[in-house]
């Protein structure tokens, strides 16, 4: 019978109100002022009124097609993306396949590089015009026409596809993984056929998280910003998030109450999905995930193998080594669309390395991923620690409140800081400092970072603390010892995890920064803006070099916590 | 002075009531077992006397030292309680080495190396697992993982040792085994043992004094033999083994001297002695429990006031040690273990006889 547990902490009272406090302001603050913007008709500290006309410039023909290209972007590319992500787990986890896992490698590799990086280069690949693509069709083809052309819809869904495969491949191939092989060789065992065992056994076992991936990936494609920016703006495909973005940034003079109010309505859709995966997912958690290291069924294609293994190298190479490739070759000739021997030069590079903005976004960025990813690893250790294993009053509200930032894009939580921070009275001077982008990277991570923590601690059985506090231990030295000893892998994974998330941000970035205080992915869009392609180049490559090293490192530190299970 | 006092200690979560007023002493050097199915509040008053959760009524001592009064709010943290506890998942530290896991109690209280080093050492002989100091713990076997756990809570020489189903999770060879290894080290060091098991046999193995709980309440305390073959209640009987009670009225009554009282009783289509802890008029009907290993075949030899049944076989399931029989008699039907030896077959007709002094008189 174990029905309470011993968690005696020290000043709980103390504890759970400095956490609510750190929260709330990173969270709920933002929230709140994101709704005073939407409907007062002047941005805050000047005078002015309270009205709707926000909300009322929301319902127009205009509005009415950017959500539904929006819905249509998101829908059509979750779609698609799901389905590749199970085809690719499926042979990464339950076939024969060669070097599986390399290619799990491989195949997530897309999902830690920036969608910035990636969506200058396939500008440059896919350019109609000029596109690397489009002049090696020409040569080989003889025709005069463009077959490829990424600013377009397809572009768009392209683009954004190749962030959400691998994010859901990462979701789905532990579910495969993870579940009983027993399960599907009683099946078998009743005389069903390999593929009806696949269709009324696996497949309707992984029907509940495949339908949380599903609405997870399909928020995460209205969040986007970067697809529609690059490849829809120039031709006047309009999203949610660039709608907010432009109606900041680009008209003459910004509005900023249509803008909050597009904030706050996207915000309460978002909420309203969350919500639906809630109700839809009750009860419905087939428990198919027990912690036991099963070996699921391997299914040998004989042959068949190679041809599965070229597909995975074919995701590989399309989405990591051509525009990696792309970037190489932008990087070293004097102009992009222009590729002979006699255009080869470094200058790119001397003018980088000479460019005295490319350095101080380098540093900025570099401060902020190690200044950010530290904050957020030990905020959301603390907040998954109080709200998985003490029993404090209050910490089922601390687990919602940083849970908040989960669903706001990063558009929404700039707008809603930049108001929250020019609110704030000048003595506590954030506003267009690079703390300001530091608060909000924090608030963004860490949702991600308490579930990792989460994740770690559920591993640990509450045996372990317990065991050390009856043989002496304090309930300190037992934290020291036992817990952090114990889940400080997982915290250098997390700390990774949203290393990247900050180095690869852009939409509240882009809002929050100022004269002095940009960062990478800002020096880059403004070079790109600037038709610096080949200087993109250049940085993008550097931050290809980063991505990969860290990646390297993470994937260490994943297999040493494995061997040690 | 008793080593563990417990003195009417509850555990109420909310309106569940887990563990209600129960009082137990263990003495120096004793080995009591909390026996019981699960839920009936064994391991509850286990964590209390660790201290990993709070009693909330009554008091708890540990070598004449108060560690927790609820009536006072006085709980002394478990790390300040001095115990060797053993867990039931053995809670073998993954990230340390065994010996780091065995020394950890050492380095808490911050012993010299060379000390730890002995210790250490000295612990891991005496589970037999002293050339394994340097290995991973999470490359251990399951019974490996149950030594170095044993070594941990001993180390440190406390002056009681906890533990929570520390078998449970061994094939049942390796419990055997490890039950009986524990034994000898528990009698030979002379450990004041509280142990926690759902195991009627394991317990009745192992320990000095069992304690039968349900509910939350302690039904009996004794001597494994006292618990088996003197069970104060039917619950307690019914807790080891499937036994046969049967109705009889007692025809004659007198003491034995020992505090016990031998009966005459008279049932339907037997008559015989038993026992009884308490005296009974005759014409009182009672329940006489008879355990189905105690009978055996009837012979011309036997003596005619052992009690005798007879009756139709109605299944025999052969399991290797003995043979399970099932048996239709006047009295009711019987639960028969006979020698595996014995030829019997569904619908014979077989004479039994209960061996002298194995029945025994129920009042609740």
């Amino acid at each position: 019978m174990r029905l309470g547990r011993y968690k005696p902490a020290p000043g709980p009272l103390l504890g759970v109100g400095v956490l609510l406090l750190i929260l709330g302001f990173l969270a709920a603050y933002p929230l709140a002022m994101l709704l005073y913007g939407s409907l007062h008709s002047t941005p805050p500290g000047t005078p002015g009124e309270f009205n709707l006309v926000g909300y009322a410039k929301i319902f127009s023909a205009h509005d009415a097609s950017v959500v539904f290209n929006t819905i249509a972007l998101a829908f059509v590319k979750t779609v698609l993306a799901l389905g590749l992500a199970v085809l690719l787990a499926w042979i990464v986890a339950r076939t024969d396949t060669p070097w599986r896992g390399t290619l799990e490698v491989l195949i997530t590799l897309p999902f830690f590089i920036p969608p910035i990086v990636t969506a200058m280069s396939w500008g440059m690949l896919g350019n109609p015009q000029v596109g690397l693509i489009n002049q090696v069709w020409k040569a080989v083809t003889g025709s005069t026409s463009s077959p490829i052309n990424v600013y377009s819809y397809t572009g768009i869904v392209w683009h954004m596809m190749q962030y959400s495969t691998p994010f859901l491949f990462l979701f789905i191939v532990d579910i495969f993984r993870a579940m009983d092989p027993s399960l599907e060789e009683s099946s078998r065992m009743s005389g069903a056929s390999k593929l009806r065992t696949f269709r009324s056994i696996t497949l309707i076992l992984m029907m509940p998280a495949l339908t949380s991936s599903f609405i997870l990936s399909f928020v995460r494609g209205i969040e986007s910003f970067e697809s529609a920016l690059f490849f829809g703006t120039p031709v006047g495909i309009t999203v949610i998030t660039t709608e907010i973005y432009n109606a900041i940034n680009q008209r003459q003079g910004p509005d900023y109450q249509y803008a909050t109010a597009l904030s706050f309505t996207i915000l309460a859709f978002l909420f309203l999905l969350v919500l639906v995966q809630w109700r839809i997912l009750r009860g419905r958690t087939f428990t198919t995930v027990t912690g036991k290291g099963y070996t699921p069924n391997v299914m040998r294609l004989g042959a068949w193998r190679w041809v599965t293994f070229g597909f995975c190298i074919l995701f590989f190479f399309i989405t990591v080594v051509m525009p990696i490739g792309q970037l190489l070759i932008g990087s070293f000739f004097r102009y992009m669309g222009f590729y002979s021997a006699d255009m080869l030069t470094l200058d790119h590079y001397q003018s980088v390395f000479k460019n005295s903005d490319f350095w101080r976004g380098f540093r900025n960025t570099m401060l902020l991923g190690f200044l950010g990813a530290t904050a957020t690893m030990v905020l959301g250790s603390i907040v998954a620690y109080v709200s998985a294993r003490t029993t404090w009053r209050g910490r089922r509200l601390i687990d919602a409140i940083a849970w908040l930032p989960w669903m706001m894009p990063g558009m929404v939580l700039g707008v809603g800081f930049l108001w929250a921070f020019a609110i704030l009275p000048h003595s506590i001077p954030i506003y267009g400092t690079i703390w300001a982008l530091l608060l909000a990277y924090v608030a963004l991570g860490t949702p991600v970072s308490v579930r990792v923590m989460n994740g770690a601690y559920a591993q640990l059985g509450y045996d372990l603390e317990e065991c050390s506090r009856v043989h002496g231990g304090s309930w300190f030295q037992t934290f020291w010892r036992i817990i952090v000893a114990l889940a400080w892998p997982s915290f250098a994974v997390g700390w990774i995890l949203t290393f990247f998330g900050i180095m690869r941000e852009l939409s509240a970035s882009v809002l929050l920064y100022s004269v002095g205080s940009e960062v990478l992915s800002v020096v880059l869009l403004k070079l790109w803006t600037n038709g610096a392609a080949e200087q993109v180049s250049v940085i993008g490559l550097m931050m290809m070099v980063l991505v990969v090293l860290f990646r390297a490192v993470q994937l260490r530190f994943l297999n040493r916590r494995i061997g040690m299970a | 002075m008793s080593a563990i006092l417990i003195e009417k200690i509850s555990r109420h979560f909310g309106e569940v009531v887990a563990v209600d007023a129960i009082d137990l002493a263990v003495e120096d050097g004793e080995f009591v077992t909390l026996l019981g199915p699960s839920g009936c509040g064994k391991t509850t008053t286990l964590r209390m006397v660790a201290g990993l959760e709070r009693n909330t009524g009554g008091r708890i001592s540990i070598d004449g030292r108060v560690v927790s009064d609820a009536a006072e709010n006085f709980f002394l943290a478990p790390e300040r309680r001095g115990l060797g506890m053993v867990f039931q998942s053995y809670a073998i530290w993954p990230h340390m080495t065994v010996f780091d896991n065995v020394a950890y109690p050492l380095r808490i209280r911050r012993r010299s190396r060379a000390e730890i080093d002995e210790r250490v050492a000295k612990a891991l002989r005496l589970v037999e697992m002293e050339p394994y100091a340097q290995r991973p713990a999470p490359a251990l076997s399951g019974g490996q993982q149950q030594r170095v756990a044993i070594a941990r809570a001993l180390v440190f020489e406390p002056s009681v040792l906890l533990l929570d189903e520390p078998l449970s999770n061994l094939d049942a060879r390796l419990r055997a085994q490890m039950g009986d290894e524990f034994r000898a080290l528990q009698k030979r060091l002379g450990l004041t043992t509280l142990y926690v098991t759902h195991d009627q046999a394991e317990a009745m193995a192992l320990s000095d004094r069992v304690v039968v709980m349900q509910n939350g309440h302690i039904l009996q305390t004794g001597s494994p033999q006292d618990v088996y073959l003197r069970p104060q209640s039917r619950a307690v009987a019914a807790f080891f083994g499937v036994p046969n009670i049967l109705e009889a009225k007692v025809t004659a009554c007198r003491a034995e001297g020992d505090g016990r009282f031998l009966l005459n009783v008279q049932g339907t289509g037997w008559a015989g002695v038993c026992h009884a802890a308490q005296a009974y008029e005759a014409g009182a009907t009672i329940h006489v429990m008879i355990r189905s290993e105690h009978f055996a075949l009837a012979d011309a030899r036997d003596v005619p006031k052992d009690i005798q049944l007879s009756g139709k076989v109605v299944e025999t399931i052969f399991r290797g040690a003995h043979c399970s029989v099932t048996i239709d008699s006047p009295a009711g039907p019987l639960n028969v273990d006979l020698s595996s030896l014995a030829h019997i077959k569904v619908g014979d007709t077989i004479a039994l006889r209960v061996e002298p002094g194995a029945a025994w008189a129920i009042s609740r």
